[in-house]
């Protein structure tokens, strides 16, 4: 039987300050999104953000313990086996547990649109591989993605960040081109980002 | 349903009885629309998951919620706490009883690569209790609601006249079925108008003859 324990699923530590416990990449579900949250680093349980970019419906359901969820700026505490539905995309939420046991299970999609894999779930699952530096790992997981969303440009723009801390400073600066070619944001982020302090001064470099 | 979220408790949900389970309807209750979402509620023994497969092409993955249930899926069977995830593929054969007081498991389910389509099954189980409840202005607004929103859709018609029949009301039970007659091309629905008992209250009706004919 195909089954985990919320316990026993991947616990991914974001530097937001959530856990992030993969559910879909886990099972391999392909119709829906659906993943997992355990409290991180400040006890955030869901991320504060919002659905515009993806116009996801989301529901978030508490497996356990209790959480706050603040939505639209108004509070509520949820416990087991209580849901709050985000209809709007545009509505701010953000939930933080309230018992260190809390674990709250999210699905998610777009109405009249089948379930296409987030590319967010991808750079997630890159960032604890980026943050140990394990450079090898993080290019897999992102190559993945990008043969999944072909031309993602946030996934272009981190796989340039995992280049060029890497060494490789002609892949880095041809994914760096195309994420700022693609998406003007990420033209601006390379100018102050870090992670490509080895080849900012390279001709190439967007600007 | 304009309002930007909403809240909702699975103790304090309406509920709906099921294929001799009790369900709670989230899906329609919410008006979730990318998916299909429920939950099923048992004491001790008692039925969650109505035995079956997917023949709908959905992936379902079930939640405990609390309490302990008993899953099988084709030929296993695991005794699972809250907190345990269940992946099942359409195919596969799957049920589960509870083996706690209390027991809620939630289900998520939908189909690779197409936007999802609520048949509407739940929004149906929960029209029946009203009827069988003697609320009956509900019911007829669960079916008002989804002739509004699938009027092409046969098995939606043949359900209002399936309610109608029940409730008594011969006339509209009459009209319903013969839209969902019009409407089923393919005449899947001759086998359900021959012999489902809950059109008995109208079969000796001259006009429910004529749409066996």
């Amino acid at each position: 039987m195909n089954l985990a324990h919320i316990d026993d699923l991947d616990a991914i530590e974001m530097p937001e300050g959530f856990t992030w416990r993969p559910v879909r990449r886990r099972f391999g579900i392909r119709a829906f999104g659906t993943n997992a949250y355990t409290p991180g680093a400040n006890g955030q349980v869901v991320e504060e953000h919002t659905e515009s970019q993806l116009g996801h419906e989301e529901l978030y359901l508490v497996l356990r313990g209790r959480v706050r969820f603040t939505i639209d700026g108004n509070d509520h505490e949820l416990g087991p086996g209580q849901l709050v539905f985000v209809r709007d995309p545009s509505l701010k939420r953000v939930g933080v547990a309230l018992t260190d046991d809390a674990a709250v299970l999210a699905v998610g999609g777009k109405p009249g649109q089948a379930h296409e894999i987030s590319a967010w779930e991808y750079s997630f699952a890159a960032s604890p591989h980026m943050q140990a530096g394990r450079w090898d790992d993080a290019t897999r997981v992102l190559r993945e993605g990008l043969e999944a969303k072909p031309g993602d440009p946030a996934m272009l723009y981190n796989l340039a960040c995992v280049e060029a801390r890497a060494g490789k400073p002609d892949e880095a600066l041809d994914h760096l081109v195309a994420a700022a070619d693609a998406n003007e944001r990420f033209r601006e982020y390379a100018q102050t980002d870090e992670d490509f302090a080895s080849i900012r001064d390279d001709p190439r470099f967007p600007r | 349903m304009s309002s930007g979220y909403e809240i909702l408790s699975l103790d304090e949900a309406e509920a709906a009885q099921h294929r001799g389970s009790t369900l709670i309807p989230i899906r329609h209750l919410l008006g979730f629309e990318p998916a299909g979402i429920n939950a099923w509620r048992a004491d001790t023994g008692g039925q969650l998951i109505p035995p079956h497969e997917e023949d709908s092409g959905n992936e379902e993955l079930y939640a405990v919620v609390r309490g302990r249930a008993r899953f099988t899926v084709g030929e296993e069977e695991a005794e699972v706490p809250a907190g345990t995830l269940v992946f099942v593929p359409p195919e596969a054969f799957r049920t589960a009883v509870a083996a706690e007081d209390g027991t809620i498991v939630f289900v998520v389910g939908g189909s690779a690569g197409e936007a999802f389509d609520a048949g509407g099954w739940d929004s149906f189980a929960l029209a029946d209790t009203y009827r069988q409840a003697g609320r009956l202005d509900e019911a007829k607004a669960i079916l008002g609601q989804l002739i509004t929103e699938k009027p092409g859709n046969w098995a939606v018609h043949y359900n209002a006249g399936c309610l109608e029949s029940l409730a008594g009301d011969a006339d509209a039970a009459i009209e319903h079925l013969r839209r969902a007659k019009e409407l089923d091309a393919d005449g899947v629905s001759a086998q359900y108008f021959r012999e489902d008992s809950d059109l008995d209250n109208i079969r000796d009706d001259p006009r429910f003859q004529e749409l066996l004919a």
